[in-house]
């Protein structure tokens, strides 16, 4: 008895604890008690033998190995920072290549956050510069608000600090202990300080500081301006002061921008800073995005509208989603009210009539003080809830993206010839509201296939890509290594080519080879998840939405798809959840769990889009061949004309003309013909009507397809003027 | 080439007064008429389109009374405006104009010339009219049977093939042959022995009957040995299946000059067919059966029971393929071998030993056992399949 009363205890306190402090995940905060827990365990044990020793003394006892008193001397708090320096893989600080990923998103999540809260639409420069073999800079740079003075330390120098964690409301921070977390990663495999500088507005000073975490207390140390940081005046003086520093800063009225040294691996493709990137460009069409690789290529995702999503409003928890030790929590914090206010006050969709019945359900009085509930209350009481009929959760609180700015986003940003896009209705699991998005790009011909000579040339003059390789990976999106090294090869040109040096034969033969391979051969289905705007890039097989997708029958919409896998083609598909809390398979944050209303609404979701996709992809044929009707019909009009006017004399071009309307009289009651649902077929299918939320552009057109290296203009020429 | 295209096309009113005979005139209108009814189609906003008598083994009968195959009323329709048939209708429109010029200018060619005369690229687009000449030779028999007019009147020959030799004398084109003096390559039967080209009379005729030979190597023995002098016959080949050359020629020589026909063919399925096509006429070519069947050729051998009757070894025999045995069965079902129990149990005798026996293989015995022995002695005995 002792010792639970000693656990729960300690549990309260540790509660308390991360109460007090910021953002912590609901699941590490159990794993920590768990591990309190455990700890203390032994030494329970160890207290209640000590009771019997005395007895046990006069006899031959086994020689101890440690008292307790010993053992206490060893027992200690641990602190969170100090726990996580240990478990950094938690965090996504696995390995180098993720704590590089880890670092961007968890300092993009928070500027992007930071800015819509504030109303601000965003705009993010992202650094990232090699400083040596295995250790990189990135420099992170929003123009949000701004934080104030005092604040900057214990934001980037503490952990579990901030203010998304106690509410109930849909932001991309549940990511929790974010970027504290990358600067002590930082910190630690490089030494190097945290810098931070922020201006709030463009009269006030800039703040700067270097800051270096202190993993025992759990305290920002701050290293530059004798411990208190350093001001930067607005102006001139401000700049010079930037420049003969080397503070890294792109001057903006307000922002804050946050530089971490750290060890790491830069990478490309899959689970790449750049991939993620630009999966967040897709569903945030309201940002800009600016990113510059160790590389030096430049990439901008420039926003597709100006308009801020709503702001998500917070609720209160719906009873279906509580769990009976957060009842009985809830319960315990609630002072002196009634059971009936309890229930009406501090959950979404109760009414005191329906507080009645819960109560008379569990037997309870609906004026018992809250005090006096006790478990057993409140294990009726919870039972009772999940009883009784209580009508889903407002889901007012969810902002969806809008099947709009998705189509916006998308076509942005992934080339293709087919945007479809589909807003489900909010939904709710476990009393929890959520909304399925789904966005579906199909893709014509690859972007090397669209390329004119004079651009290819344009092209190869302005790369600094050292291989021909590399431009080609770097200048086509979507491309790849992999058809890059099939296009090369196909060309027969070397792979380590300048590309700037190719002859001309080789530049016709590289065009040639651009021309003519196919890309898209083999290739499956690309998959974009998201979470409350946040893309997911690992463990696509354990997420509901892969598993949805893949247990989804496409080949109905004309892809061709093999068993239990990912349909084939050139398609890209983006399911995006929306929820107050989405519901994560582990505390990676990675995958979403299966709940089978989730997976139903994906499922909803993606039969929504494919049905577009297949009548476009049927359309498309059914033009196809019509047009080759009217074509081989006009083929061979000319010859038969000729023909007959030799034999007998009659005036070729009349007869022509006369074939020529009958044959458009034929093919135009082909075009007439209805498809199956009996409507009229209509022949372009750019001017198909498929309904809203579908755009079908010229894949030749798309500007997304090709990547420029930016010419710098010189600016001296403007100040002279 | 860049010499020859003015030429070409000067004459095109140089002889549009060519002297016309009577059947180029009724054939000219028929072509016409082909092309005004395209015309008229098109005036009235109709689909054109030409109905041409299908030349398929469903669309053939056997006439018991006359002996011969002919062909039945079922046509297929060719439109302009259907996706599988416009380009075949084009063809069609193209040879028939090809055949006028050839008419007007009052010439002839071969069918290669005439795939090489309407052979172009259509114009915008990367399309022949014609890429292979099998695909113009079809559509030159389409026409054939469209316009009711055999190639011939449509001034159109094929290579020569077949040769003959024989106490005859013949007038081609005005010149005289004497199929007698004719070396040891034999006169070449023409593509063309219509009575305007090659004029017969029975009394410059001392032969007997008619030996025609599978192919030139049989008939060059046959040659060599001076069979037809011995004999008093005339000695043809037709290189394989024969021409249709040869076919109308073995067929004006029986009718006109009353010789009868023994054929000596190979034992094996290709041989009894080549004897059908002589006999009842083909399927293919059945509108021509009136002008070319022989009903009254007799089958002289190989027959199957020849590997026994004269002794042959082992080794001359050609086990028959699959292929051979499938044919032979269906060779044996045509309705004009059906009723044959002879035949049958021909057939059934080859397909029991399980080998063919081509006609070579009689020099096993002796160089020319063929031409000395076996032959007189058929005909001697009367031996011959009918």
């Amino acid at each position: 008895m002792g010792d639970v009363a000693l656990a729960t205890a300690k549990k309260k306190t540790v509660k308390k604890k991360v109460r007090a402090a910021k953002p912590a995940t609901r699941s590490v905060k159990k794993k920590k008690v768990k591990k309190k827990v455990r700890k203390k365990t032994p030494s329970a044990s160890a207290d209640a033998e000590m009771q019997h020793s005395p007895a046990a003394s006069n006899g031959v006892a086994p020689k101890r190995r440690s008292t307790a008193k010993a053992m206490a001397a060893t027992q200690r708090d641990i602190s969170v920072s100090e726990f996580f320096a240990k478990n950094r893989h938690l965090l996504g600080f696995d390995n180098p290549r993720k704590a590089l990923l880890t670092t961007v998103k968890e300092a993009v999540d928070n500027s992007l956050d930071a800015c819509e809260e504030a109303g601000i639409l965003p705009e993010i420069w992202v650094h990232i510069q090699q400083t040596a073999n295995d250790r990189y800079k990135v420099g992170i740079q929003d123009n949000g608000p701004g934080i104030l003075k005092k604040q900057i330390p214990l934001i980037f120098g503490k952990l579990l600090y901030g203010s998304k964690f106690h509410r109930l409301r849909q932001s991309r921070g549940q990511q929790g202990i974010g970027i504290s977390a990358a600067g002590m990663y930082g910190v630690q495999t490089t030494g190097k300080p945290v810098k931070i500088i922020s201006k709030v507005g463009a009269r006030k000073p800039a703040h700067y500081y270097e800051i270096q975490i202190d993993t025992k207390k759990n305290e920002p140390r701050i290293l530059n301006g004798k411990g208190e940081g350093v001001d930067i005046p607005p102006g001139e003086s401000g700049k010079a002061y930037i420049e003969k520093h080397g503070i890294e800063w792109v001057e903006q009225p307000h922002g804050t921008r946050v530089t971490i040294e750290l060890e790491a691996k830069f990478v490309r493709g899959r689970g790449s800073v750049g991939e993620y990137l630009e999966q967040t460009a897709i569903a945030n069409p309201h940002i800009t995005l600016n990113y510059e690789d160790p590389d030096d290529f430049v990439y901008t995702y420039e926003r597709s509208t100006k308009v801020l999503p709503p702001e998500p409003k917070e609720i209160k928890p719906h009873p279906y989603g509580v769990e009976l030790g957060r009842l009985a929590a809830m319960l315990e914090e609630t002072q002196g009210s009634t059971l009936s206010e309890f229930l009406t006050s501090r959950f979404s969709r109760v009414t005191s009539p329906l507080a009645r019945r819960i109560c008379q359900t569990a037997g309870v009085g609906t004026r018992t003080n809250t005090h006096k509930v006790g478990r057993k209350e409140a294990e009726l009481l919870f039972h009772a809830i999940q009883k009784t009929k209580i009508s889903p959760p407002a889901t007012d609180c969810i902002c969806p993206i809008g099947e709009d700015l998705i189509l916006k986003g998308m076509h942005k940003v992934v080339p293709g010839e087919f945007y479809a896009a589909a807003t489900r209705p909010p939904a709710v699991y476990r009393g929890n509201p959520f909304q399925i998005e789904v966005g579906l790009t199909y893709g014509g011909s690859a972007p090397t296939q669209n390329i004119s000579k004079d651009l290819l040339l344009d092209l190869l003059e302005e790369t600094d890509a050292r291989t021909v390789r590399q431009f080609l990976v770097h200048t086509f999106n979507g491309l790849g290594g992999e058809g890059a090294d099939k296009i090369i090869k196909t060309a027969s040109i070397g792979t380590r080519q300048t590309p700037s040096k190719l002859k001309p034969k080789e530049i016709e033969a590289l065009f040639t080879a651009m021309k003519n391979v196919n890309i898209a051969e083999g290739q499956s289905m690309e998959v974009l998840r998201y979470a409350n705007r946040v893309p997911l890039q690992f463990q696509q097989s354990a997420c509901a939405i892969t598993q949805t997708i893949l247990n989804t029958n496409w080949r109905s919409y004309g892809l061709s798809q093999s068993r239990g896998g990912l349909p084939k083609g050139p398609v890209s598909l983006m399911v995006h959840i929306a929820s107050v809390w989405v519901p994560f398979t582990s505390e990676s944050k990675e995958a979403i769990a299966n709940y089978p209303e989730i997976q139903k609404e994906i499922r909803l979701g993606l039969q929504a889009v494919g049905r577009k996709l297949g009548m476009f992809l049927r359309r498309r044929l059914r033009v196809k061949q019509q047009s080759d009707r009217r074509e081989i019909f006009l083929r061979y009009l000319k010859e038969v004309s000729t023909a007959v006017s030799e034999i007998n004399g009659v005036k070729q071009p009349e007869l022509y003309e006369q074939l020529l309307s009958v044959a458009k009289r034929r093919t135009a009651d082909a075009d007439m013909k209805l498809d199956e649902r009996g409507k009229k077929i209509q022949e372009d299918p750019t001017q198909l009507d498929l309904g809203e939320n579908v755009l079908i552009v010229d894949p030749t057109q798309h500007e997304a397809a090709i990547n420029r290296v930016e010419i710098e203009e010189e600016p001296e020429e403007a100040y002279e003027e | 080439m860049a010499k020859k295209r003015p030429i070409k096309k000067t004459p095109v009113t140089r002889h549009a007064a060519v002297k016309l005979t009577p059947r180029d005139k009724k054939t000219l209108s028929s072509i016409t008429d082909l092309a005004d009814r395209v015309v008229s189609a098109a005036k009235t906003r109709k689909d054109p389109y030409v109905d041409i008598p299908s030349r398929t083994l469903s669309n053939v009968r056997f006439s018991p009374r006359k002996g011969i195959l002919e062909m039945g009323n079922s046509k297929n329709r060719r439109q302009l405006f259907d996706l599988s048939q416009a380009k075949a209708y084009m063809r069609t429109m193209l040879v028939a104009s090809g055949c006028k010029r050839l008419l007007d200018q009052g010439k002839s060619t071969s069918l290669r010339g005439l795939f090489y005369m309407l052979k172009h690229t259509i114009e915008g687009a990367k399309e022949n009219t014609f890429d292979d000449q099998n695909e113009c030779d079809t559509i030159i028999e389409d026409v054939e049977v469209l316009l009711n007019s055999i190639r011939e009147e449509l001034h159109l020959y094929a290579e020569n093939r077949g040769a003959m030799v024989g106490n005859i004398v013949l007038t081609d084109k005005g010149d005289t042959i004497d199929c007698a003096r004719m070396g040891s390559g034999g006169y070449a039967i023409p593509s063309i022995v219509e009575p305007e080209v090659i004029e017969l009379d029975p009394k410059k005729c001392g032969a007997k009957f008619i030996l025609h030979v599978e192919k030139g190597t049989v008939w060059q023995r046959f040659n060599e040995d001076k069979f037809w002098e011995k004999h008093n016959c005339i000695l043809t080949h037709g290189s394989g299946q024969p021409p249709r050359g040869v076919r109308r020629m073995l067929h004006r020589l029986h009718n006109e000059l009353k010789l009868p026909i023994y054929c000596v063919l190979d034992n094996d399925p290709w041989g009894y067919y080549i004897y059908s096509v002589i006999k009842q006429g083909s399927i293919n070519l059945a509108f021509e059966s009136q002008r070319m069947a022989i009903p009254d050729a007799k089958y002289l051998g190989l027959r199957s029971i020849d590997f026994d009757r004269c002794q042959l070894s082992d080794s001359v025999k050609i086990s028959l393929n699959e292929n051979d045995r499938k044919r032979a069965k269906q060779i044996a079902k045509y309705p004009w071998f059906e009723k044959k129990r002879r035949w049958q149990s021909e057939i059934q005798r080859m397909l029991k030993n399980d080998f063919k026996l081509e006609v070579e293989s009689l020099i096993s015995k002796d160089i020319s056992y063929v031409t000395e022995v076996y032959v007189p002695e058929r005909l001697a005995e009367q031996d011959w399949l009918d």
